[in-house]
């Protein structure tokens, strides 16, 4: 069995920590509901710590894949179990770090079944860390999977409106589209003729012929694009945002879309460039439509919960038209947006939660007056507003200018269009802000406590983030650069 | 000491005898069920001593090697896991137990045989050894009429693909002057454009598309899975399935990757697994259910055997324990739920998790892997069948088999739902397991579990098993 670690496997770790939280969860007793909050706490800090330790001390002079860990699994099938991060993922795992702890926060007070619910997250995050590590097609598959089946039951037992149908529909969509995917990764490892799951392996030039790499693109970029929410595949992810429960809702749109979406850039573009830059108008095109379709649709919703699910699905076509236009800048802004988009989602639903565990609707109507209420957790929502609009001075403002500048450049039309939709989205989210926070107060709600600075804590971490990528865009921006670089350079022009 | 090789039909033979003299004795179903499952557990401690022996006997027409051999280990294990379910043998007269486990000893014997046949009649006379036991243990549920009507059809469409399979082995008899495999394999790949040759090896394979429930020799699976009792389902739907895949692929091995062959094998498992999950799509009985999920096994199964290359082969082998392991667990929920022996329709299944837990994980664990969801080993199998067939080029039946995993999918969250989501009618009362029972349930999920994450040894075996066919 040859072996490489570069060090302590600190990915390994990550992925054990979820592994030991989850089977220690499952020996508590079903009565100890707090016990097994804490366990999830501090395993999913363990996971965090980790992931904040592995982004500080990824060396950025150096770049390319680090903390590697390999090891032969199946040897007739060249399976290995091998992780490794570079620019590309690295944002990604502190964003799944993250998010998966405020969400833990966030549910600090789940009644009921308590002990699965948080069995089942542990799982549903193993399988996001572990597909956004892996660099084996196997590997990442197995992971893309093991993310995937938790959301059934946590939307079926825990969700809200239809949540049945959400989850269902949820659960179908996704796994048609890994019925793409798996087909496309055994091609890819057949038609090479390496007969190798490794990724590394497989990028090398003249590993598949222009042709394979049309065909296996076409595979990988509608499998995934069904996860990542490009229209018009799009419609599991309202219902189900709306259908799931706040932290299920957090991880699901602000780390599983991107699972979608990183999976077209590490699978799609990685092993297939020629396919990307063949299928880059056709993807520009459908991400341009899923930018103003999300805006439009969500001018009209009255539902709190469904506007913030389809301000997701145009803010996933940002990612969407960064990765099409095949330049540089193009990447570095989707990939940022992938992580900015999470955290502001994230923080979106979060306090939406709150507000929806009090009052029990989510009803825009309903509503109104809610900053008189409770003005620090309404606070919450409008900044992830603001940030939702393309504020300056938050992270995802620079990750939207930076895509915005380079899709002006390759498809003029198409980039006129998307930030006219843009500025749109700017009146639907202050449409409900409006609704929803200032006007006439509600006097059914005027009892109900503002948030304690405890069950605030998820939301001021978010919040934090969106700040500090946002002031300091560089700190992400030249991460990602490491891997963009030379990436694009290698590409055969 | 050249029939010590024999050890495991030996052994059975004799177990089969003294079964036989319990029969006459005065009835005591705890004394069958207690004597069953020693001399079970004794099976396969003697079957996996006898795995690495190998040797030929009767000029040629029986051979033990590591294929045969793994198989044989398959079905003791199998054997002993089916007997470890009878501790509440409800569905059948206590006076009939040790006929019961008599019939289940005899097939098994008789599924020994056939797998170390090296020539069509032997192979003939071990199919039909197993075939009558199973004719005679279909129809002995108590109760009224469904098992008589399932007992009939299993016995009619059996002897009809009898028939049918001597007159394939006729043919390739007529064809070939010969009915030893090993000279069959090196006649065959130049006769396979002759219509007499590729009929007579394609008729010959109906028999074990028979037992394998693959289309259209599938009619008799809903009416045999419902109507017979639990443990003689659990019986027929995971050994004699294992058994209809080793022997597929040892008769498929001889036609040397003849591409007609494949091409009518390719058919059959697209129209066997789309049929069977469209159908299930609509059940309510779980017996059923799983009945037409096995007519869609059987397709997915064959994919790797009409593969025909050494990762195909290797891979049906992986799948064969695979789909041994997560049908079992599924039957072993059955008998547990259904204590009394009745049928469960998939809303008695409510409220498992708050009755038992464990057996809801193990269901959990068995329906996902049955569905192919990974990190479970039926993920792994269908995941090594689709490259054995990719490899192959074979593109389009990938991309439709995927298709059909998804369709199934939704039949298998509705058990999954059942169990976890719906609040059952009436407040049941929890399902006490015995400690043994624990432990094999909890057993079970890591087996499907770790089968999924290292596949690795499991493989490597499969892969030196199939090295021994032609």
């Amino acid at each position: 069995m040859t072996m490489e670690f570069a060090g302590f496997p600190y990915l390994s770790t990550i992925l054990l920590s979820c592994v030991v939280g989850l089977l220690v969860i499952l020996f508590i007793p079903r009565e100890r509901e707090s016990l097994v909050k804490w366990v999830s706490l501090v395993f999913s800090g363990i996971a965090l710590a980790l992931s904040i330790y592995i982004f500080c001390l990824y060396d950025r002079a150096h770049g390319g894949l680090q903390f590697v860990e390999k090891l032969l699994w199946v040897e007739p099938l060249g399976i290995n179990y091998f992780n490794g991060v570079d620019g590309f993922n690295l944002p990604l795992i502190l964003l799944t770090g993250i998010v998966h702890f405020t969400g833990v926060l966030t549910m600090w007070e789940l009644r009921g079944r308590v002990k699965e619910f948080f069995a089942f997250a542990f799982v549903l995050v193993l399988g996001v860390f572990g597909f956004f590590m892996s660099m084996d097609l196997f590997f990442l598959f197995v992971w893309y999977d093991v993310s995937l089946f938790p959301m059934y039951p946590l939307i079926a037992i825990w969700g809200t409106t239809r949540k049945e149908y959400g989850a269902l529909k949820l659960f179908l969509y996704l796994l048609a589209g890994s019925a793409l995917v798996l087909p496309g990764i055994v091609y890819i490892a057949v038609a090479s003729g390496l007969h190798t799951f490794d990724i590394v392996a497989l990028m090398q030039p003249g590993a598949l012929t222009p042709g394979q790499q049309k065909f296996a693109f076409l595979l990988f970029y509608l499998g995934f694009g069904i996860l990542a929410g490009v229209w018009p595949f799009h419609t599991w992810s309202p219902v189900g945002h709306v259908a799931a429960p706040t932290s299920v809702s957090m991880i699901h749109a602000g780390v599983l879309m991107k699972v979608g979406a990183f999976g077209i850039l590490r699978v799609g573009i990685f092993l297939c460039p020629l396919g990307w830059e063949y299928w880059a108008p056709v993807m520009a095109i459908l991400a341009t439509i899923g930018i103003i379709y999300g805006v439009f649709v969500g001018l009209t919703q009255t539902d709190l919960k469904y506007v913030v699910a389809y301000s997701s699905v145009s803010h996933m076509g940002i990612v969407g038209l960064g990765l099409s236009t095949v330049t540089a800048e193009g990447l570095n802004g989707a990939v940022f947006q992938m992580f900015a988009h999470g955290i502001m989602t994230a923080l979106l639903f979060s306090s939406l939660g709150y507000i929806y565990d009090k009052t029990h609707t989510k009803l825009i109507p309903d509503l109104g007056g809610m900053s008189k209420v409770m003005p620090v957790a309404s606070g919450y929502f409008i900044v992830a507003a603001l940030a939702g609009m393309g504020v300056p001075g938050f992270a995802s403002f620079w990750a939207e200018v930076t895509v915005f500048i380079s899709a002006f450049r390759v498809y003029p039309a198409l980039g006129v269009l998307a930030i006219c939709a843009l500025v749109l989205s700017a009146l639907y989210m202050l449409r409900v802000v409006q609704r929803a926070f200032y006007g006439q107060r509600n006097e059914r709600y005027a009892h109900l406590p503002d948030v304690s600075f405890s069950l605030g804590l998820p939301r001021m971490i978010l919040a934090a983030t969106m700040v500090l990528f946002g002031l300091f865009p560089r700190l992400m921006l030249d991460l990602i650069q490491t891997a963009v670089i030379p990436f694009m350079g290698g590409l055969p022009r | 000491m050249k029939w010590l090789i024999l050890g495991p039909e030996i052994y059975f033979l004799v177990v089969a005898v003294v079964f036989l003299t319990l029969s006459m004795t005065r009835h005591n179903g705890r004394r069958d069920f207690s004597a069953a499952l020693f001399l079970a557990g004794l099976g396969v401690a003697l079957t996996l001593a006898t795995v690495r022996l190998e040797g030929s006997l009767v000029y040629g027409a029986y051979r033990v090697d590591l294929f045969s051999q793994v198989f044989k280990g398959l079905l003791s294990m199998g054997f002993f896991l089916i007997v470890s379910l009878c501790s509440n043998l409800n569905g059948i007269r206590e006076e009939r137990h040790s006929e019961f486990y008599l019939l289940l000893t005899t097939c098994t014997l008789g599924m020994m045989l056939l797998v170390s046949s090296q020539e069509l009649l032997t192979m003939y006379v071990s199919l039909e050894l197993t075939s009558y036991s199973l004719y005679a243990l279909v129809p002995m549920r108590s109760g009224a009429g469904q098992q008589m009507e399932a007992g009939i059809k299993y016995f009619l469409i059996g002897i009809a693909t009898s028939a049918l399979m001597l007159f394939g082995m006729a043919s390739l008899f007529a064809a070939t002057q010969t009915t030893l495999i090993s000279e069959l394999s090196l006649k065959l790949p130049g006769l396979l454009n002759t219509p007499m040759a590729s009929i007579g090896l394609l008729l010959t394979l109906c028999g074990f598309f028979f037992k394998l429930a693959l289309f259209p020799f599938h009619v008799w699976a809903p009416s045999v899975y419902q109507g017979a009792a639990n443990q003689a389902t659990a019986f027929v739907a995971t050994t004699t399935k294992v058994i209809a895949m080793a022997m597929l692929a040892r008769l498929v091995s001889m036609s040397d990757g003849n591409t007609s062959l494949a091409h009518v094998l390719i058919a059959l498992a697209i129209i066997s697994m789309t049929y069977g999950n469209l159908v299930a799509l609509v059940q309510k009985d779980f017996k059923r259910l799983l009945a037409y999920s096995a007519i869609a096994h059987a397709g997915y199964a064959l994919i790797g055997i009409l593969s025909m290359n050494p990762t195909g082969y290797a891979a049906a082998v992986f799948y064969a324990v695979a789909y041994l392991a997560m049908t079992f667990t599924c039957f072993l929920v059955v008998v547990k739920v259904a204590s009394d022996g009745r049928d469960i329709a998939i809303i008695q299944l409510a409220g498992l998790h708050h009755r038992s837990p464990l057996l809801a994980m193990a269901l959990l664990g068995a329906v996902f892997s049955l569905g192919g969801i990974p990190p479970t080993i039926g993920f792994t199998g269908k995941f090594l069948v689709f490259t054995a067939a990719m490899q192959r080029g074979y593109f389009l039946l990938v991309l439709i088999a995927m298709i059909n995993v998804v369709v199934s999918l939704y039949y298998y969250i509705q058990v999954v739902k059942a169990a976890f989501l719906l609040k059952p009618e009436e407040e049941l009362p929890p399902i006490n397991l015995s400690a043994p029972t624990t432990i094999l349930a909890a057993l079970m999920i890591v087996v499907i579990v770790a089968g999924g994450i290292f596949p690795r040894y499991l493989f490597q075996l499969a892969g030196a098993a199939v090295q021994a066919l032609p």
